[in-house]
């Protein structure tokens, strides 16, 4: 499934981040729930994608693995999430 | 406007030469069919160095590297010992240093580091080589003392001994059942490969095993600037894995020698590890979440790493209920130290408490040693252990099992990572993590955590087995380059993990862990291992290795 957006995510110690240095998105959440909101929030105030309905493709940055627990394992998680900002937008309007 | 519309969704073959587990598949299996040249009469792989063992004072005596090593195929029977030598560091150089570069490693420091432990790899194996470590009495020292003396040891196969010293007794005309003492004492002289010594620690393979570990735990823990040179290349998941393929080639001929032992050993194997995934991971759950008061994704990491499958089990279980990195991260520094120390303590243990339950031992450290790389060691340790004190014990000798036994239990653990990842998935974000809006678990989850390195192994046993039974007059030649891989080549790869997995742990790290660390040894040490001997006798009691050479 193929996803409008795409994000690598982080955990940084306290919060989830989800990043794309491209389009000047960088969001965090204590949770992946806080972290979908405040994805939300931001996406709701960039014009190109208000009002949309957004897939969003997280990958999981494996960079951020210790190399040496890389051996035993090469992928932690990836997720896709669908994100309605129609709401969003009526409320704002 | 889109940002890049890539799938979430990895392809079934990504990762295919990004991944150790994958590269243990090439390069177990690219050497593993370069044995067969065999069958064409073309010896791809006698340039493999093979020890001998050798004798202190002999060696010192007349100083020659070809009473230590020599190489593996009678078509490279002209080579200097050292011209093998360095082609074995020349052909394993260059499939892992591409592997490496595959993986995005380092590569300089990976070819640095990868020949400073290739050579202290042997360095340590010549030295575990040496008589008063490795070599076995011969039967005659055990069986018949009073004649022959209790002091004959074998620098070769004892059977082997004791066909040479059979045939010195009728070249001298004597009765080879019933020699004299003068007779006896003449046989030893005339007998190529029997020594008398003062003394002997008959370790069998098992003190060059001990030995590389020592020394990896030496440097990993007293010399850190040396392991931290040393890290880009100490990969023991990588080396065991490779291993445990050409193992696929023993298990083949195992099945030939005996059928039934081994579908025996792959069901008890199978049953047994069901058993133990339904008692260990709600008992060690529940341990965490109430005794220890522990929050619900750290108990589900911890139990599932120390119940399944170790670091590979802990991240995927972290990674299917989504907990942060950190949690999978401190599990497994827990794991690989704990897996260290069931490494050292079990295979002893075993030997000395349970002598008589060969295979219930090593299918109970197939399930309560939980890195793959802890549990082949610590299986080819108890195996070692266990055929010397039972040769000592008897004068008989054990052939292949122990070894097998711990890793059959092991793979069908690994084997149901994916499974149990996707159930995982699937209940927590049904019933516990019950947030609206939660993305869906593909059954692809089962193929991405699913150990690739076992569809080498399965390769191997199969082609092997398949040779054997379909094309029987080709079965010699077969043998000739496959014995290679076999043993020598899957030696050196033990050998190599012993090294790179003590390289790899650093006690300090216990420091600090807190409650994770008490229950991890709490579940440890009081209730996986004793389930897992007791699951492992329900399953396994009564069979038994294989006689040598039968």
């Amino acid at each position: 499934m193929s996803a409008d957006l795409e994000l690598t995510l982080t955990h940084d110690g306290n919060d989830w981040v989800g990043r794309n240095a491209d389009l000047g998105i960088h969001v965090k959440g204590e949770s992946l729930g806080a972290l979908d909101a405040a994805l939300m929030a931001r996406l709701a105030a960039m014009p190109e994608w208000a009002g949309r309905r957004v897939t969003v493709a997280m990958r999981f940055d494996n960079a951020t693995i210790p190399t040496w627990i890389r051996q035993y394992a090469a992928h932690y998680f990836n997720r896709l999430v669908e994100l309605d900002l129609r709401a969003e937008a009526a409320s704002h309007a | 406007m889109t940002s890049a519309g890539e799938s979430v969704s990895r392809k079934w073959y990504s990762g295919m030469l990004k991944t150790e587990d994958w590269w243990a598949v090439w390069l177990g299996l690219a050497l593993f069919l370069a044995g067969l040249g065999t069958i064409w009469g073309v010896d791809i792989v006698g340039w493999m160095t093979k020890l001998k063992t050798w004798e202190f004072t002999q060696v010192m005596n007349d100083l020659s590297w070809s009473k230590l090593m020599k190489a593996s195929g009678k078509a490279y029977a002209g080579w200097h010992p050292l011209a093998s030598l360095f082609m074995t560091w020349l052909v394993f150089t260059a499939l892992t240093t591409l592997g490496a570069w595959f993986m995005g490693l380092n590569v300089t420091r990976f070819f640095l580091g990868w020949t400073v432990i290739f050579f202290l790899t042997w360095a340590l194996w010549i030295i575990g080589h040496e008589a008063h470590f490795k070599a076995h009495k011969t039967a005659e020292s055990i069986t018949a003392a009073q004649v022959w003396g209790d002091d004959i040891y074998c620098l070769t196969k004892v059977n082997k001994c004791s066909k040479e010293l059979k045939a010195a007794l009728k070249d001298m005309g004597a009765d080879p059942l019933k020699p004299t003492p003068e007779q006896a004492a003449a046989a030893v002289e005339k007998a190529k490969h029997a020594v008398r010594l003062s003394w002997g620690l008959q370790l069998g393979g098992g003190f060059s095993f001990m030995l590389a570990l020592a020394v990896g735990l030496i440097i990993g823990n007293f010399i850190k600037p040396v392991a931290e040179f040393l890290k880009e290349a100490a990969k023991p998941e990588w080396f065991i894995k490779t291993a445990i393929v050409y193992l696929g080639i023993k298990l083949g001929h195992l099945s030939l020698k005996s059928s039934s032992f081994t579908f025996e050993l792959l069901l008890a194997g199978a049953a047994a590890t069901f058993v133990a995934y339904l008692l260990f991971w709600p008992i060690v759950y529940w341990l965490g979440r109430k005794p220890f008061r522990l929050p619900r994704d750290a108990s589900a990491v911890l139990a599932s790493g120390i119940s399944i499958c170790g670091v590979s089990a802990a991240i995927a279980t972290a990674g299917a209920i989504r907990a942060k990195p950190v949690l999978a991260t401190v599990v497994s520094m827990l794991i690989v130290i704990f897996a260290m120390l069931e490494l050292i303590v079990l295979p002893g243990f075993y030997t000395a408490a349970f002598p008589d339950q060969p295979i219930v031992n090593g299918a109970a450290l197939g399930m309560t040693v939980k890195t793959d790389g802890a549990d082949a060691a610590a299986g080819a340790i108890l195996e070692e252990l266990m055929k010397a004190r039972h040769y000592q014990e008897t004068g008989q000798l054990w052939g292949a099992g122990i070894l097998e036994s711990a890793i059959v239990t092991k793979i069908w653990i690994d084997v149901f990572i994916g499974v149990w990842a996707f159930v995982l998935a699937i209940m927590w974000m049904k019933y516990v993590e019950r947030t609206p809006g939660q993305p869906r678990v593909g059954a692809s989850e089962i193929w991405f955590r699913f150990p690739k390195f076992v569809i080498g192994y399965f390769i191997a046993w199969f082609t092997y087995l398949a040779i054997a039974l379909f094309w029987p007059e080709l079965g010699k030649a077969a043998d000739a380059g496959a014995k290679i891989v076999q043993s020598p080549m899957r030696k050196m790869m033990f050998m190599l993990t012993f090294v790179a997995i003590g390289v790899i742990t650093d006690f300090s790290k216990l420091k600090g862990m807190g409650r994770l660390a008490v229950l991890y040894a709490i579940a440890l040490f009081l209730i996986i291992a004793p389930i897992a001997l007791v699951v492992a006798y329900i399953f396994h009691r009564g069979m038994m290795p294989l006689p040598a050479g039968g």
